[in-house]
């Protein structure tokens, strides 16, 4: 009896589960459904193409792993943005930064028939074929902030080449030190860099670019760590790294973070040890509102990033461009409402040695940031 | 008497599985009838099939009382050897991947003998070996000339293009499963070695007793399912395009979930691959089918660990009530001697 009882429980809730997931799935896939009717009250503001295709266009928007604050405020950004224009953007990645899961959100997201994926890649060249398969079944395919092989996107919308990123983050560190009474010009600096791992793209490029400048630059200072700090974008790895960066060196003058996790991780470690800006200079690449706290406490000075709003919605508006039936070639110019005109770059700018092809091109977004105690409150993301 | 209890049980088991998927089709069929198209669905394995390939030989592991939490990170070592013999060392691409085979069966075979011969807690030795493994794949990474953050592509096409190509429309990675499936099945519940591979779980001194080198078949089981995920790696170097050192690493907890869920108890003794395969597939297709009804990627854990701790539930229930029933009459028995016993 007792058996029975406990099977038909059992099996109640199996079914409450399905069912659950149906319905967890429905307002989802209905959401779509209701976004044009919004859009079509801001459609006098979007440019080109024929209006009637315009609000049926939907580009999946997928970050490199969600619940990053710099992904989700791209996101917000891009959301805003494509209502305004009038299109859907559809935000879909995993909760883990891995290529088989980004390849599996393309692969759906042709199978769902979308219009466009703009994707910012977690391996240089691991998202090629499933990028090349979703453009010979008809989609746009747009890259931002990371990117994947030329040949296999039409455009990438970059936060900038990796010189002018690796001058900023050292020249950053530089303000700081002078700002402390350090001259950066004649005293041995000692410095490492800690970010998420020897296998991203974006990032190494700009250590290397970084370190170059500094050779040439400001031979005086010293990489106490040349193997680079990893915390593999775990916050809370994140932190103990910073801890063992900070102990391990005791006479660490700058520790430069070009990672949105390693950079509030590394000003938590400064804080939980109790140095401050005075003791030892950090650095790097962060949303304004992950670092504001560690800034009023006195534990950071400077720090930047381009403002990844303006480089999701830019993103996802070639990709809407191109989906209305738009050309992109190298040596364009295109207007982008709100945003100013960009420039179709060649592949070339970001890497000598890089595919080169009409058809595919590079766009820098047009101004990155820097944020001190006196400026951040004006940036919101 | 024992032994068909189990089996009943099992088959039980893998029927209300079975009903699982088709509601899962039917279900999401109707929520997008895209779904349903062949072509889309048979090619939706594509993007689960390391799960199911190693989960069929984690299941003799657990089998046999064991645990394997290093699969994955073997994944990524193969991988990156294929891509390095390939590209630095200039060797054969086919070669390069039964090279990889082998160092699979390696590292299975080291857990493997700390398990068997040293009897150290295998969660332990399998944690420490995915630790070494995922480790020395990207120390290995640094032999190549390739910086590591690119990881090594350029393969020719006749290796990317063998994971890719349909057979009369059916991926040739489905082919793969199945036959995985057949030969796993055959092994297991087929063979004295399989018979041996239960004995071990369910009583491993009986079953040193009744003849059987207990030590062997538990080592063989890790060695086993090493070279699965090596096959895993192969195939998720080729279908992917590019060898990297971390592939595989996020797909330690689906493995064990499947296996779970597919009614292999990790206490040993229990289990069968049919059970294994049918829940890798249920759960490839739930993630798939919710993404294809509109679900956002972040979201699909949910669901799926719902479904987990339903299912174990399920079955954990049903099973308690029986002992509890006759735990009960086991009570009733002993009141009733001491009654006679003081009478």
């Amino acid at each position: 009896m007792k058996r029975v009882l406990a099977s038909v429980l059992a099996m109640t809730l199996l079914l409450s589960l399905l069912a659950g997931c149906g319905g967890s799935s429905a307002p989802a896939s209905s959401a779509p459904a209701q976004q044009p009717s919004e859009s079509k009250a801001a459609e006098p503001a979007a440019p080109a193409a024929e209006p009637a295709e315009k609000s049926d266009i939907t580009v999946v928007f997928v970050p490199k792993l969600t619940g990053n604050a710099f992904f989700e405020s791209a996101n917000d950004g891009a959301q805003a943005y494509a209502a305004k224009q009038g299109f859907t953007v559809k935000y879909d990645g995993s909760p883990e930064a891995s290529v088989a899961n980004q390849v599996t959100v393309i692969n759906n997201a042709i199978q769902q028939g979308m219009d466009a994926v703009c994707v910012s890649s977690v391996d240089a060249t691991g998202l090629d074929d499933a990028m090349k398969q979703a453009k010979a079944a008809g989609l746009q395919v747009v890259t931002w902030d990371s990117d994947v092989s030329g040949d296999a996107r039409t455009v990438m919308v970059s936060q900038g080449t990796p010189e002018i990123l690796g001058e900023m983050l050292v020249e950053m560190g530089v303000k700081s030190l002078t700002s402390r009474g350090k001259d950066p010009a004649k005293d041995a600096v000692n410095y490492v860099w800690h970010y998420s791992q020897a296998t991203v793209a974006d990032q190494n490029s700009w250590q290397v670019a970084g370190e170059e400048y500094i050779r040439s630059k400001y031979p005086n200072w010293v990489n106490v760590a040349p193997n680079n700090y990893y915390s593999e974008q775990d916050a809370e790895k994140a932190i103990s790294v910073g801890e063992s960066i900070l102990t391990a060196h005791s006479d660490i003058d700058l520790v430069i973070c070009n990672d949105s996790t390693a950079l509030p991780g590394q000003c938590q470690a400064a804080q939980n040890l109790g140095l401050t800006k005075d003791d030892v200079t950090i650095t790097g690449f962060a949303s304004p509102n992950s670092i504001k706290d560690y800034c009023r406490a006195g534990v950071i000075e400077r720090w930047g990033l381009w403002d990844c709003q303006i480089q999701g919605a830019l993103g996802c508006y070639l990709a809407y461009y191109l989906a209305s039936g738009n050309e992109i070639k190298v040596g364009d110019s295109i207007d982008v409402p709100e945003i100013g005109t960009v420039t179709v770059m060649p592949n070339t700018v970001l890497d000598p040695g890089a595919y080169v092809a009409d058809d595919s091109g590079v766009v820098l977004l047009p101004e990155r940031a820097e944020f001190t105690l006196e400026n951040m409150d004006n940036y919101n993301f | 008497m024992k032994l068909t209890q189990i089996k009943k049980k099992l088959w039980r088991w893998e029927t209300s599985l079975v009903v699982l998927l088709l509601l899962e089709i039917v279900v999401f069929g109707a929520l997008n009838p895209r779904f349903l198209k062949p072509r889309v669905l048979l090619g939706s394995i594509n993007d689960f099939m390391s799960i199911c390939v190693i989960a069929l030989f984690v299941t003799s592991v657990l089998i046999t009382g064991g645990m394997d939490i290093q699969a994955g990170s073997i994944v990524g070592l193969t991988s990156i050897s294929i891509g390095l013999l390939w590209q630095d060392f200039g060797m054969n691409i086919w070669a390069a991947a039964l090279l990889s085979l082998l160092i699979g069966a390696l590292c299975g075979a080291l857990s493997g003998f700390f398990v068997a011969y040293a009897d150290v807690q295998p969660m332990v030795v399998t944690l420490g070996g995915s630790f070494l493994y995922s480790g020395l794949a990207i120390g290995v990474t640094n032999l190549s000339a390739t910086e590591s953050y690119k990881g090594i592509s350029g393969f020719p096409s006749y290796f990317t293009g063998f994971s890719k190509f349909r057979l009369g429309g059916i991926p040739s990675q489905v082919l793969i499963f199945v036959a995985l499936v057949v030969l796993s099945y055959l092994l297991l519940h087929k063979t004295k070695y399989g018979r041996s591979v239960f004995l071990c779980g369910v009583n491993r001194n009986a079953a040193e007793y009744s003849g059987i080198n207990t030590r062997l078949v538990i080592m063989s089981t890790y060695v086993l399912s090493g070279i699965s995920a090596s096959l895993a790696g192969i195939i998720l170097t080729s279908y992917l395009g590019t060898a990297k050192a971390d592939f595989g690493k996020e797909l330690t907890l689906p493995i064990i979930t499947a296996v779970v869920l597919g009614g292999t108890s990790n206490l040993g003794g229990r289990g069968g691959v049919i059970g294994t395969a049918l829940a890798a597939l249920v759960i490839g297709i739930m993630r798939f089918g919710l993404s294809m009804a509109g679900l956002n990627t972040q979201y699909l854990d949910i669901p799926v660990g719902l479904l987990l701790i339903v299912a174990v539930a399920f079955r954990g229930l049903t099973g308690r009530s029986k002992w509890l029933g006759s735990l009960s009459q086991k009570l009733k028995e002993r009141r009733k001697n001491k009654e006679k016993v003081s009478a």
